[in-house]
């Protein structure tokens, strides 16, 4: 008991001495706050105060990303290793994507040989005959986003991130389904024959003019549908001549599906709707309309599968309609 | 209140001549670095006729081409009326915060890529610039001045200085505005302010019969509605269509934070930061002043910091702003933030230490300095691509779709690599280069004369292509019809493409 007693004791002399301790500590800090209030500095001197820190932190600030950029974003040697690993590893079915969309110094440094493909952060681009992709991000770049990255990781089946090159990131991804198409209509223009109603159309070089001073055109081209560019069939389509214009393309292999997208070019919305009917082998299959942004369309051709079949594009068109792009690929 | 170790002992007469080798300095500095940058859209745009004055004023100086070059003569009235810019800068930074500020206040507007670009180009922003702030310091003059014979003469060239910047940009009358809110501030004001100082003479002739209207500002207007007319003849006939024109000419979409915008954006942020500071100082003042009724003259200057740029704002949130994209429309406000931040940097440093005020104050004057100097040696001579810290550099704007040039002025860089590379006689397609831009280029001899420019890229063997951050439809057709998609030679500013060049296979030795 006396033990219980004399501990007991002691607490309670350890307790108060904290507390008288706290106490001290409180009164000190109390003390040195009010000090400090009573030397705060004036409004005037405090607005000074805060603007020398102010242009000092933007001084320093700005100093610091000046210096620094360069070091952010990728050398000539960079481009030049890229070049060498892409040509070096690149097998057919490859394609390159780059992140940020706008570092395009890639289509002067890389292979010609290896397709740049774009990869939206919506995924909604299906990259027909692309196996797999390289993506080379800049993730120092200042606005620098991990969209196309995750977009790749959602639609492949296997990543390996490969040694950085200075500033420039390299991963390859295997798409888990691939869109490797039969054909590819737009690149089989030069073997298909063109007539508007019933008159056929006269070839020129890339593709077809037809009508009156042939002001109906027909080519293969890229052109930019919705800030992207579309390799596709290009129709201009100024008046509305009364009669269809029909493009017949043989021999085409059939698939499981016909399907592509159509879309006016050059950011005109066109003046009507232009209607596509889809043939095959003098059967309508479908039928497309070309409106507004890039359309997609998928027709069944699973009767038609495992032959060749003509494929005919019928285009009417109520009123002027400006520039049509189509692409359309026979799917597996 | 910014001490006298800080104000230094400058008198007038030395203040003034050192704001002359200022403006000497910069008048030889922009003549030799304005052969290099590229032609915009809107530049030649001023140099084919609109506006007029700014288009006689080139087309005297092109006079001189043999003599300078070709471009350099077409932006000689640019540096004159940069050199101008300077002088007056330093001198009105020297009677406003002394000597410290006589060379701050230039360097705070020169120091940015997107001013010196405007210095070195013929687009008629900086001529407005400059003589926006020369009918200020007119103005500031009239008021000032003891005798009437030299108050008529000040405000005659208020007056006149007014007309010139309308002559260049018919959206100058926006000064007009700020001056009459100006003087309505300083007449109605707490201050009361009409009484004359002490020993001046009593208004008498023409001052009496304005009945305390500013004779300076009575020039402005007579003599600017006056240039508004020669600018445009037609209006004597139709003054009401004429109004009308303007009026629809000068039209867009209202956004207040269009000009706060552009400056955020595309300037160094510490020079974003100091120009704040020193509107918000500006304002202190004005507001210290009304408050404490303090007489006129010590409330004018800070006032007519402030209003000026006010005005900008005002008439751009109002949709009634100069038309264009970026920094250029709201350049003449900017010498006016410039004076507003060289003062209020000095006196900030004055505040803040002022048992150190003179090397904090320039310790602060470099870092507001540095990262623009830093970025003008990057980016030069692609000055008019360049973004500041806050929208992450070319870069950080190229993300979020910012505009990547005025109109086509990069392509001058791809130049020598067309004439060296491109096979003789080479048939050329040109996208997005401003029309005009080829004729100049080949008169100052930059490009090869046997190149032949073509309509459409089906007949071209080469495709120069700017890259503007807009629509690119023709690059792509030249892709299809040169059959490639990489280009043969490129010009980047941080990496980011500005142009292009296109190449048949055999067209590029």
């Amino acid at each position: 008991m006396p033990i219980a007693d004399t501990a007991a004791r002691l607490a309670r002399g350890a307790l108060a001495a904290a507390r008288e301790g706290a106490r001290g500590l409180a009164r000190a800090s109390a003390a040195l706050g009010a000090a400090a209030w009573r030397a705060r500095p004036g409004a005037r001197r405090a607005a000074a105060l805060l603007a020398v820190a102010a242009i000092a932190a933007a001084g320093i600030h700005g100093l610091a990303f000046q210096l620094s950029l360069p070091a952010r974003l990728p050398r000539a040697l960079d481009w030049a290793a890229a070049r060498a690993m892409i040509e070096r590893d690149a097998r057919p079915g490859d394609a390159v994507a780059i992140a940020p969309g706008w570092a395009e110094r890639a289509r002067e440094a890389l292979p010609g040989a290896v397709p740049l493909v774009p990869v939206p952060p919506d995924g909604a681009e299906r990259l027909p005959g692309v196996r797999r992709v390289w993506l080379l991000s800049i993730p120092g770049a200042p606005g620098f986003s991990f969209g196309p990255e995750l977009t790749l990781v959602r639609r492949a089946a296997r990543s390996e991130p490969l040694p950085a090159l200075g500033a420039l990131s390299i991963a390859r991804y295997d798409l888990t389904a691939p869109l490797l198409p039969l054909a590819f209509l737009p690149d089989r223009l030069a073997g298909a024959t063109a007539r508007l109603g019933d008159e056929p159309c006269a070839a020129v070089p890339g593709g077809f003019a037809c009508g009156d001073g042939g002001a109906v055109r027909v080519v293969r081209s890229v052109r930019e549908v919705e800030g992207r560019p579309r390799p596709c069939l290009a129709l201009s389509l100024p008046g509305s001549p009364g009669a269809p214009l029909e493009v017949e393309f043989p021999g085409v292999p059939a698939g499981r599906a016909l399907s592509g997208h159509a879309g006016f070019a050059d950011g005109a919305a066109g003046g009507a709707p232009v209607r596509v009917a889809v043939q095959l082998d003098g059967q309508e299959v479908g039928a497309v309309e070309a409106a507004r942004g890039f359309a997609p369309f998928l027709l069944d051709t699973r009767e038609q599968a495992g032959r060749l079949v003509t494929v005919a594009l019928a285009f009417t068109w109520p009123a002027p309609a400006g520039t049509v792009c189509l692409d359309a690929v026979a799917e597996p | 209140m910014i001490p006298p170790s800080l104000r230094g002992a400058l008198t007038g007469r030395r203040a003034g001549l050192a704001a002359l080798g200022l403006a000497a300095a910069t008048l030889l500095a922009l003549a030799a670095l304005s052969s290099r940058p590229g032609a915009s859209r809107d530049e030649l745009a001023a140099l084919g006729g609109a506006p007029p004055a700014a288009a006689a004023l080139s087309g005297a100086a092109r006079g001189a081409a043999g003599l300078l070059g070709e471009l350099r003569a077409a932006r000689l009235p640019t540096a004159l009326a940069g050199a101008a810019l300077t002088g007056l800068l330093a001198a009105l930074g020297a009677a406003l915060a002394g000597r410290g500020a006589l060379l701050l206040a230039p360097l705070l507007f020169w120091l940015a890529p997107r001013h010196l670009d405007a210095g070195v180009s013929a687009s008629p922003d900086l001529l407005a610039a400059a003589f926006a702030l020369g009918a200020a310091w007119a103005y500031r003059r009239a008021a000032a001045a003891p005798g009437r014979r030299s108050r008529l003469s000040a405000a005659l060239a208020a007056g006149a200085l007014l007309g010139g910047a309308i002559a260049v940009r018919a959206d100058s009358w926006i000064l007009l505005a700020a001056f009459a809110l100006h003087a309505a501030i300083l007449r109605l004001g707490p201050g009361r302010a009409a009484a004359p100082a002490d020993g001046a003479e009593r208004p008498e002739g023409i001052e009496a019969r304005l009945h305390g209207l500013p004779l300076a500002l009575a020039a402005m207007a007579v003599l600017g509605a006056a240039a508004l007319l020669a600018a445009t003849p037609s209006a004597l006939a139709h003054p009401a269509g004429a109004l009308a024109a303007l009026a629809a000419g000068q039209r867009r979409p209202p956004g207040a934070l269009g000009p706060l915008a552009a400056l955020g954006l595309t300037l160094p942020a510490s020079l974003a930061v100091a120009y704040a500071a020193g509107l918000l100082h500006s304002a202190g003042r004005v507001g210290r002043a009304l408050r404490s009724r303090a007489p006129a003259r010590l409330l004018a200057d800070d006032l007519l910091l402030v209003v000026v740029p006010a005005a900008y704002v005002a008439a751009g949130a109002a949709g009634i702003g100069a038309p264009g994209a970026g920094l250029r429309p709201w350049l003449p406000a900017v010498p006016f933030l410039a004076l507003a931040a060289a003062r209020a940097l000095l006196a900030a440093a004055a505040l803040a230490w002022p048992a150190r005020a003179a090397p904090l104050a320039a310790a602060l004057a470099v870092l507001a300095l540095a990262p623009g100097a830093l970025a003008i040696a990057r980016t030069w001579p692609l000055g008019g691509a360049a973004f500041g810290e806050l929208a992450g550099g070319a870069p950080g704007a190229a993300a979020r779709g910012l505009p990547r040039q005025h109109g086509g002025e990069a392509i001058r860089e791809l130049l020598p690599a067309l004439n060296a590379r491109a096979a003789p006689g080479a048939r050329v397609f040109w996208a997005g280069v401003p029309a005009g831009a080829l004729a100049l280029y080949a008169r100052a001899g930059l490009l090869r004369p046997d190149l032949v420019a073509v309509e459409g890229p089906e007949d071209a063997d080469v495709a120069v292509v700017a890259l503007d951050g807009g629509p690119r439809d023709l690059e792509y057709q030249a892709w299809a019809a040169l059959r490639t998609d990489r280009p043969a030679a490129g010009v980047y500013a941080d990496e980011v493409p500005l142009a292009f060049a296109y190449a048949r296979a055999g067209a590029w030795r």
